[in-house]
């Protein structure tokens, strides 16, 4: 009787628990519901609708703006340059990254002042770096061209030109995000044991052949973790062209996100910015599974 | 003693109840947030609230606080006459800074407006917003609130362009308060030294901008950077050719092409200026880079306003050259309006009649060039100094031409900018733009 009892109390406390636990949570996933769920199904609600209220009324058309996407070559152009810039960036600053981080970690005098210098351009707000260096990067008096006018004699007309202006924006990102990518790789090397490496010496490697087996297997669960980190967040990357090239020229430059500001914000077509806004989804969400499944692959490995 | 029979509620039935709860609450909300708003009912203009000017403000209304918003630069300019509201009334108001493009009028204020809310009683409103404002029933009509004497101040020539861009479905939702045209500034000291003048024809812009290129001295510079300002050279050209923009017809081609020439061709104009904002455009100038360019009215006072620059001869203003259809440039502007979600809406009514009637239109443009337009009031007391001068002269050469129309203006213009850059930055032939142009002028609709 005095186990049932007990078994009684407990599962009382049990049940005023789970009230308590879902009391608690409530707000959380309220707050979760409205600003992450509800816009979520409202996009795709929206995405099969013409819907602009300068227009109205409202109405269902089914497929029509996912066809008229596909036509579209501001968008078809955004999503191709949108891939470009996330692929290249994401590697560009993974490789710099980790070069920053292992130049980081080794003992030199002044390292503290050389790690806060490197952290320098993550702290400058995107929108300042871009139109700084839409400046820079000005074909008659930007210093970029300058430089390179003094020393090979040379001047690119960089955001005019189609290659020019996608590897200026692309450069500008990367000079952004690396130091943080650096940041995160160097955390990461300060996590591996000094033992290996004596282990590794005594085994004869020399300091190229103890990255590639020894460093760059212990922090490869970290590389993948930034690396999709960075993907993801570079996939709505909106700042950096708004601010530098308005996505010209053309679409030269021109990002997902940009084309959905444009025809959202801009045009108020928030039927057809939502169906864009879907093609933006299943870009986020593709590159989210090879993501993981590579992370999991690497994680396995080890 | 026998117990009652316990229900355990596992933490997986638990998350799922909660999940399915939510997940309902969710789509419940999404259906009913995305139900078709109730279709526009034809609005009553609404009435004056205050009294007349002569009259003393009403003892029983309480003092009121309302927000106008205008960019910043004109908010000197706006305090003496608001004083005199505020006198007359008994209520203040509060200057907000306005966004500076129509762009950015509506990325502000449409979420509100779509909202049922507005955070602002009057605003200063742009061409490529404001008829998206008046056709999504956001604003209050001002037919009833503005008297005819202040529409009449206004020249005939402006009347078609308050109907197409400040009216809708014959109500007129914006009073003009900018009169913004392309005017053509240029190097008087340089040409006097040389005895010339400034280029009256497509031909003599070539011939003299030859004249005057060494790079980094150019004949002429534009700003074209998207978005929307590869739109305006393209309407200024346009204009000039003949051209119905939207339609991209041949005179448009003609246009384009005149561009390209005028950069990749004669290279009188240089290519950076694809990547150049006007305050880069204006800082050439400014440089002594450029011999004559395109302009808005503000570079007036900007030019004048660069003590350490500006001497007189340098920052005159010539009649725009003429292309096959004549020496023409498009005009818009700003102008101001009352959204019908205004917080205290029959003051803000009051107040938009009293800062636009003919006595204080000429306050404000004594205060701010932005401000000086050609209506009547403001002309006969201005008439003879400063931009004033320059506009009565644009007017009588029949130089103003309507800004190029479109019911979807902030896509078409988009359409525009897009095709424009494409064709001048080398991607894409004349042939292609004016094609791709006319394909996706016709899936606006």
């Amino acid at each position: 009787m005095p186990a049932r009892a007990a078994r009684f109390r407990l599962t009382q406390r049990m049940r005023r628990n789970a009230t308590l636990i879902g009391l608690l949570l409530l707000p959380a996933i309220g707050l979760r519901l409205f600003t992450a769920v509800y816009p979520f199904f409202n996009t795709i609600w929206l995405s099969f609708h013409d819907w602009n209220p300068a227009f109205p009324p409202q109405q269902f058309v089914g497929l029509k703006n996912f066809q008229a996407l596909t036509r579209d070559i501001a968008v078809t152009s955004s999503i191709s340059f949108t891939i470009l810039f996330v692929v290249v960036s994401t590697l560009l600053e993974i490789a710099l990254g980790m070069a920053i981080a292992l130049i980081l970690n080794r003992a030199f005098f002044g390292r503290g002042a050389v790690r806060a210098v490197n952290l320098i351009p993550w702290a400058i707000p995107m929108v300042v770096a871009a139109v700084g260096f839409r400046w820079m990067y000005d074909t008659q008096y930007g210093i970029i061209n300058d430089l390179l006018h003094r020393t090979i004699g040379v001047k690119v007309p960089w955001l005019v030109d189609f290659w020019g202006a996608r590897a200026a924006v692309i450069a500008t990102n990367v000079w952004k995000s690396t130091p943080f990518v650096g940041l995160v790789l160097l955390a990461a090397l300060q996590g591996i044991p000094q033992d290996l490496y004596e282990a590794g010496r005594v085994d004869g490697t020399n300091r190229i052949s103890a990255f590639f087996y020894i460093t760059l297997p212990l922090i490869m669960p970290q590389i993948v973790t930034i690396g999709l980190f960075m993907v993801v967040w570079q996939l709505a990357a909106f700042d950096l062209v708004f601010a530098m090239t308005g996505g010209g020229p053309g679409f030269a430059t021109q990002v997902l996100a940009y084309r959905i500001y444009q025809v959202a914000f801009m045009a108020l077509n928030f039927g057809y910015a939502s169906a864009i806004s879907m093609v933006l989804f299943v870009v986020v969400g593709v590159a989210s599974v090879i993501g993981l499944a590579l992370f999991r692959k690497v994680e396995v490995s080890l | 003693m026998k117990s009652k029979p316990v229900t355990r509620i596992s933490r997986r039935q638990f998350l799922k109840a909660a999940g399915l709860a939510a997940g309902s609450l969710s789509m419940g909300v999404g259906l009913s947030a995305c139900a078709v708003p109730p279709a526009r009912v034809p609005q009553q203009p609404a009435q004056p609230a205050a009294p007349s000017p002569t009259q003393a403000p009403a003892a029983d209304t309480g003092r009121k606080t309302l927000v106008l918003a205008i960019q910043g630069f004109a908010h000197d300019a706006m305090k003496p006459v608001l004083a005199k509201w505020e006198e007359r009334t008994g209520h203040k108001v509060t200057l907000e800074s306005g966004p500076v493009t129509g762009n950015e009028m509506i990325t502000k204020y449409a979420p509100a407006f779509q909202s049922g809310v507005s955070p602002v009683d009057v605003m200063s409103d742009a061409d490529d917003s404001g008829p998206a404002f008046y056709r999504a029933g956001w604003m209050e009509p001002l037919d009833e609130v503005i008297p005819q004497e202040t529409w009449d101040d206004f020249p005939e020539s402006f009347k078609q362009q308050i109907e197409v861009w400040h009216s809708f479905e014959g109500k007129r939702y914006r009073v003009p308060h900018e009169f913004a045209i392309g005017y053509t500034f240029y190097r008087k000291d340089w040409f006097d030294e040389r005895k010339i003048e400034p280029p009256k024809t497509w031909d003599e812009v070539v011939a003299i901008g030859k004249e005057f290129t060494n790079p980094p001295v150019f004949g002429t510079m534009e700003a074209l950077i998207k978005p929307g300002l590869a739109f305006v050279y393209m309407a200024y050209l346009a204009a000039q050719s003949g051209g119905n923009l939207f339609a991209f017809d041949d005179a448009t081609a003609k246009a384009f092409q005149f561009a390209y020439d005028l950069i990749h061709t004669h290279k009188i104009m240089p290519e950076t200026t694809l990547s150049m904002d006007y305050t880069q455009q204006n800082e050439e100038y400014m440089k002594d880079h450029v011999a004559f360019m395109r302009q808005w009215p503000f570079f007036w006072d900007v030019a004048r306003g660069n003590k350490d620059w500006y001497k007189e001869g340098r920052a005159e203003i010539a009649l725009p050259p003429a292309g096959p259809a004549g020496a023409k440039s498009w005009w818009g502007g700003w102008g101001f309006s009352v959204p019908k979600f205004a917080p205290n809406k029959p003051e803000a009514l009051d107040l938009i009649a009293f800062i636009t009637n003919n006595e204080n239109a000429p306050i404000l443009a004594k205060g701010q060039s932005w401000f000086v337009m050609p209506r009547k009031s403001i002309m006969a007391v201005m008439g003879n100094e400063g931009l004033a001068v320059h506009m009565q002269r644009y007017a009588e050469a029949n130089v103003p031409s309507p800004r190029p129309f479109h019911p979807k203006v902030a896509e078409a213009q988009s359409v525009v900018d897009d095709v424009a850059t494409l064709y001048l930055t080398k991607q894409i032939s004349l042939a292609e733009a004016m094609q791709q142009g006319k394909e996706r002028i016709a899936a606006l609709g």
